[in-house]
């Protein structure tokens, strides 16, 4: 479907010719450089890896499993194989393929690799990704990321429903419990979307910070975390609690019809939520003592 | 909903069909995704990071990031300098991700611009020498006071006639074309460079083919990439072109490297060969030979772009000038270049040979080479070296294709500036002597030897951030000139930084670093044209930030100026009233009568000259001007590819005439616009009509800018400037052939740099020197076993004209019966002042013309602002080995043949490292012996001129001036 691939070239650097683009497509006004480095540098960088990897990182096992993909299906990968902009790129060549491909069993294949690229590496993380987009992306890149949203969904009633597990999310490690592993251990799976069924952005922390009444130290985002818990832990857990409380329930509309997908993220968040609240109860009965 | 998005789809592919079908291109293009590696643009103007060198502490620094571009070398990448909003200091320096060529990467000297910026031996202030030349005595003067004295002088050699009397003398410029017009608008013929101590050799190869005299290969896209230099770690363009040479190497291209020592490239090459040096030009034949005899050529590439038929019709004017018979010719041409002849020539496996020419035939129209210095600066003959390398492009058809090697010219973009003064009336025989008229740049090398022969004096000399006297050969010649005041009358030094040089001046004139001077400039780096623009950054970043600044000495430390206020400003002095013409090109347009500034000259070059900036601009909402000084760099073109092959529009052919070769020349105006390519030799035929291109099957097509139009397999300009025998691809044999050695000589390679220094211009960055600050002796184990030395010994080099003094380093990187120094270290001073981090302390004494400097002090410790310099922990400092070096000139080229027949031994008692003897009389008889090798202008000249017009030179004169006329009359000393 070329909506995919012009919507991909969208969540790219913008520059004057992305103008035609968005016209087309009657969005709002050419996308700018200021909210694209801010939404896309920022605070969201629309790569696979950080939102189905163990890491939360850009690169490693995840990106590897997708540049697997690639080479599955008989390409090179390219410079950034999980990159949005590349795997809707993808999937309009898969579209295109198949629409001029003549036998029907090599159609079939195709056919079969669009629905696995749909399922196993964009359904896993889109969904998620652009209801934040949606919510922090500003006039332009709100409307893109709804109508990336609509398209996805068409997509699926095109190519059908695969009921296997996503292999990014069945290797997803849990959320530790910081009182046996440890606060780091815990700070950096928080910040691995895939594990914590949370995506916290940088404009997220200055939120907390600004609604617990509490400075916000610069850096990195588990060093801003470190500082905003050893300011207010009781405060910041319960915060965070309710993030994850709001997202179960987001997911839980925004995933409808996506089978396991929506039971990963909608279940991610709720054990996140019960670990938090645990330990929000833990930190004010400290502080009572 | 469904049914909205599969609507919206169709609509954009229907829009994507009607795009296309017009031939362009629906989306914006690949490469627009990328890690947030750098600051978003965006944010430049306000970004905030921690300070790391607070670490543990967390401080935030709040900066304004403002671009520049590097002055080390001549990649010229991009810098972003982090101006502390609050200090209004520069913090650091990294990559400019808006570069178009260097893509925001940077090699160890970029950052290291900070150091130079901070080094606390730099030069802040204006000064005069007080004491005898060379004596150490300085005192500080205004600007005024050096100004008025310059103006003065050069005045009056220019109302005097004087004018060759007058001559800049730079290193690499760093900048397109500023200079230039100065010394045009002054009337002067006095440009001179570094050139022929760099890479005259292997411009004039590339130039006889090509009618441009360097390569720009496409080596991202290449199948095969074919190096002789060092390009990984410190090729010309070396960040640049490294970058792309590793992406082309994970897209498959096989590298085959040639280097008697094992580079970092070697390591990294599928292919690579250590051949005796000066043995290439022979290995590239055997390669052509072998695609020649086995039909692996594009025939009809050459038959369509060679000018095969000329070479038939001056060389086999018995036979029928047809295709057929040109290729029955060339197989035996080079029959004789067998993979067993070149192997031997080289002291190389045949086999190894064989696998690389088929290495190379499996390029199809994809194969890029390099080679600039190493082989063709080292040797007499180099310039065969990269006229028998391109000699594989022209064969395989890797000629401006996607993967091949595209001419330069083609790949570099000179917008047009404010004003363009015709050239200078004269001919300057003290830098185009007439010995050397196929010479590709000034003779430079040989400026102290035609001084202190009498052909001419100087009243004023710039050195402009160049250190002669210890990067050019024969040192010892250059002091005996430049401290004789009847030959140089004033030497102003302008530079950065003190040098062995500016020892000798009297006037030292501090000029800016990368981040404290504008520049304009574009390098032939990838198939593209981009400019850069370089600029002072703390007054980008004042201005930014709501002050005005129209001097840029007001942002930079102490007095330390930038060139171009200097010399617009010198130049209004020395022609206050406009009387001599001169002031003229440096008025403002917009207020007639008062002076340029930078603002105006950059301001209107980038407003009418870059094809595509102001519209860039505009959609930023910003003047030209101001999308430079934010983004530092533009992209005017991308994917130039085959203009030779472009056929020439009907509108440009008007009444058009062909001559004997199938050039075509038209009546019709040239359009306006960059880089039209057209032959350049005779821009008119009888009837006076320009000459548009060249016939090529019946078509008029752009071509190549040579005389004929095509590839120049045949030069005429050889063949009729008293070189017939060397009319094509040929193998001369070097001055350091074994033939010529005697049987206890070596050869010394002395021309590979290391990859974190660039000659005396980075000497002053204490993170470089660190990493690098002495040059040992590279002896195979073999040749340090017959010797009984080991790594670390103190040896002895014998040249010609003297010997020096270093240690030894035993390794298997370097072929037996060759030995290697990097040219880089070897830094000294005199006196107290001076560059101390890499300089050893020396005594220099000279009895009659034996000249002997002894090393008294090594680098090491001392106090400074800087406390970092009480931490240097080196002493050794390596040998000025150039000083023992008589100067080659090539009969051709001019090019200084740096390799040197040597002896060496273990060093005698008493010496030091460091330590030189020269006899400097026998310099001058070697000089004499090489100036025998040439064929004067006056013998040769086939039409009473002094050079082919349609060589280059940096700075052409005017028509009249290329005539011969009398010699100037010699004053012998």
């Amino acid at each position: 479907m070329e909506l995919l691939r012009a919507l991909g070239v969208l969540a790219e650097a913008p520059s004057p010719k992305h103008r035609r683009l968005s016209d087309l497509l009657g969005l709002p006004g050419p996308p700018e450089g200021a909210a694209y480095a801010d939404l896309f540098l920022m605070q969201l960088p629309p790569y696979a890896s950080i939102y189905v990897g163990n890491e939360g990182m850009l690169g490693g096992e995840a990106r590897d499993r997708v540049a697997g993909f690639w080479e599955a299906l008989g390409h090179d990968p390219p410079d950034e194989p999980d990159h949005l902009s590349s795997l809707l790129g993808l999937a309009a060549a898969l579209a295109e393929s198949e629409r001029r491909e003549e036998d029907p069993h090599s159609a079939l294949l195709l056919r079969r690799s669009r629905a696995a690229l749909l399922w196993e590496h964009l359904l896993p993380w889109l969904p998620p990704f652009l209801a934040r987009v949606e919510e922090l992306g500003g006039p332009f890149y709100s409307r893109w990321a709804a109508l990336l949203q609509e398209a996805v969904r068409s997509e699926v009633l095109d190519v059908g429903t695969l009921e296997a597990a996503p292999r990014h999310l069945a290797g997803a490690a849990s959320l530790p419990d910081p009182r046996e592993h440890g606060a780091g251990a815990f700070l950096a799976a928080l910040f691995a979307p895939v594990r914590s069924g949370l995506i916290l952005v940088r404009r997220d922390l200055s939120r907390a910070a600004a609604d617990l009444g509490t400075g916000l130290r610069a850096g990195e985002r588990t060093f801003a975390m470190k500082g905003l818990l050893s300011e207010d832990p009781g405060g910041c857990l319960d915060w965070l609690g309710a993030e994850a409380r709001r997202s179960a329930a987001e997911h839980s509309v925004r995933l409808e019809g996506l089978g396991m997908i929506r039971s990963h993220w909608v279940g991610r968040a709720r054990s996140a939520a019960r670990l938090l609240a645990s330990l929000t109860e833990g930190a004010r009965a400290g502080v009572a003592t | 909903m469904y049914r909205d998005v599969s609507e919206l789809s169709e609509r954009v592919s229907a829009a994507r069909a009607e795009v296309e079908a017009r031939g362009e291109t629906f989306y914006p293009g690949p490469s627009r995704v990328h890690l947030a590696a750098f600051p978003p643009k965006e944010r430049w103007n306000d970004w905030v990071e921690l300070d790391a060198s607070a670490w543990p502490g967390r401080v935030e620094r709040r900066y304004t990031l403002v671009p520049t571009t590097c002055f080390n070398c001549e990649s010229a990448c991009g810098l972003l300098a982090y101006v502390d909003r609050d200090t209004l200091e520069v913090r650091k320096f990294e990559g400019n991700p808006e570069h178009p060529g260097s893509r925001g990467r940077n090699c160890g000297k970029g950052p290291a611009t900070l150091n130079q910026v901070t080094d606390p031996d730099r030069i802040l202030y204006p000064l005069k020498r007080t004491g005898e030349r060379g004596a150490g005595k300085w005192e500080r003067v205004s600007w005024d006071e050096a100004l008025d004295a310059l103006a003065g002088r050069i005045r009056a050699a220019l109302a005097e006639g004087r004018a060759n009397e007058v001559m800049y003398h730079v290193g690499r410029p760093g900048e397109d074309g500023f200079a230039e017009r100065v010394l045009a608008a002054w009337g002067v013929d006095g440009h001179n460079s570094h050139t022929n101590i760099c890479s005259s050799g292997a411009r004039v190869g590339f130039n006889l083919w090509v009618g441009s005299d360097r390569p720009s290969p496409d080596f991202e896209n290449a199948d095969v990439i074919l190096l002789i230099s060092s390009h990984l770690e410190s090729g010309h363009y070396f960040n640049p072109h490294a970058q792309r040479i590793i992406e082309g190497q994970q897209r498959g291209a096989k590298i085959i490297v040639f280097d008697t020592r094992l580079s970092n490239t070697a390591t990294h090459a599928d292919h690579y060969v250590a051949p005796y040096p000066g043995s290439e030009a022979a290995i590239n034949l055997a390669i052509a030979n072998h695609l020649i005899q086995n039909d692996l050529y594009d025939a009809e590439f050459v038959r369509r772009w060679w000018n095969w038929r000329e070479y038939m019709m001056a060389r086999h004017g018995s036979a029928e000038p047809t295709f057929g018979n040109f290729e029955r010719v060339l197989k035996e041409l080079y029959a004789g270049y067998t993979f067993e002849y070149a192997a031997s020539e080289a002291g190389v496996d045949p086999e190894a040979l064989r696998a690389v020419a088929d290495t190379v035939a499996g390029a199809g129209s994809r194969l890029a080479v390099h080679n600039w210095r190493s082989a063709a600066s080292g040797n007499l003959g180099g310039w065969q070296v990269a006229r028998t390398l391109y000699l594989l492009c022209a064969l395989t058809g890797s000629v401006a294709t996607e993967g091949g090697t595209h001419p330069a010219s083609w790949n570099k973009f000179s917008p047009k500036p404010i004003h363009s003064p015709p050239g200078p009336p004269q001919w300057n025989e003290l830098v185009w002597p007439r010995e050397y008229p196929l010479s590709y740049h000034e003779m430079s090398i040989l400026l102290p030897h035609l001084l202190l022969e009498g052909r001419g004096r100087l009243d004023t000399y710039f050195t402009r951030v160049y250190n002669p006297v210890w990067t050019n050969p024969d040192g010892f010649s250059w002091i005996d000139a430049l401290t004789d005041h009847e030959l140089v009358g004033l030497h102003v030094a302008l530079t950065p930084t003190w040098n062995e040089t500016a020892q000798y001046a009297d006037y030292v004139l501090p000029m800016g670093l990368g981040g404290e001077r504008h520049d304009v400039h574009s390098y032939e780096q990838y198939d593209g044209q981009w400019i850069g623009f370089r600029q002072p950054v703390l007054r980008a970043a004042r201005e930014r930030l709501g002050e005005e600044v129209s001097d840029t000495r007001a942002v930079n430390p102490g007095e330390v100026w930038e060139e171009n206020e200097f010399w617009m400003e010198l130049s209004w002095r020395i022609d206050p009233n406009g009387e001599l013409g001169v002031r003229q090109y440096f008025e403002s347009r917009r207020r007639p009568g008062e002076p340029l500034t930078v603002d105006e000259y950059y301001g209107w070059m980038f407003d009418h000259s870059v094809p595509g900036l102001p519209e860039a601009a505009r959609a930023e909402g910003l003047a030209p001007l101001q999308y430079m000084r934010r983004y530092g760099a533009f992209e005017v073109r991308r994917k130039v590819g085959a203009l030779y092959a472009e056929e020439v529009p009907a509108s440009e052919l008007k009444d058009i005439g062909t001559d004997g070769r199938g050039r075509v020349f038209t009546r019709a105006d040239k359009p306006s616009g960059p880089h039209t390519v057209s032959a350049p030799m005779e821009p008119e035929d009888a009837e006076g009509r320009r000459c548009v291109g060249v016939l090529v099957d019946g078509a008029v097509r752009r071509g190549f800018p040579t005389p004929s139009g095509r590839l120049e397999f045949f030069s005429t300009t050889l063949d009729e400037w008293g070189w017939p025998e060397l009319a094509i691809p040929g193998y001369i044999k070097s001055h350091i052939h074994p033939e010529k050695l005697a049987g206890d000589q070596m050869v010394l390679l002395p021309t590979f740099r290391v990859p974190v220094q660039i000659h005396t211009r980075s000497g002053n960055s204490k993170w470089l020197d660190e990493i690098a600050h002495t040059n040992p002796l590279w002896i195979h184990p073999r040749d340090a076993a017959e010797r009984g030395v080991v790594s670390g010994d103190l040896m002895r080099v014998e040249t010609a004209v003297g010997h020096f003094v270093l240690k030894a380093w035993v390794t298997e990187a370097i072929r037996p019966g060759v030995v290697a120094c990097s040219h880089h270290m070897g830094r000294w001073r005199l006196h107290a002042q001076g560059q101390r981090q890499v300089a050893a302390s020396v005594s220099l004494d000279r009895s009659g013309q034996e000249w002997s400097m002894r090393r008294t002090g090594g680098g090491g410790a001392y106090a400074s602002k800087d406390p970092d310099t009480s931490r240097i922990w080196w002493a050794d400092v390596g040998v000025n080995q150039n000083l023992t070096f008589p100067v080659h000139p090539d009969p051709i080229s001019g090019m200084h043949c740096w390799h040197q027949p040597v002896r060496v031994r273990e060093a005698d008692p008493g010496d030091r490292a460091g330590d030189i003897r020269v006899d400097s009389s026998r310099s001058r008889e070697i000089v004499r012996e090489w100036l025998a090798l040439t064929r004067p202008a006056d013998e040769v000249s086939p039409d009473g001129t002094r050079r082919p017009r349609w060589f280059a030179r940096p700075l052409r004169p005017r028509p009249e001036a290329y005539r011969l006329g009398d010699p100037d009359p010699l004053e012998p000393k």
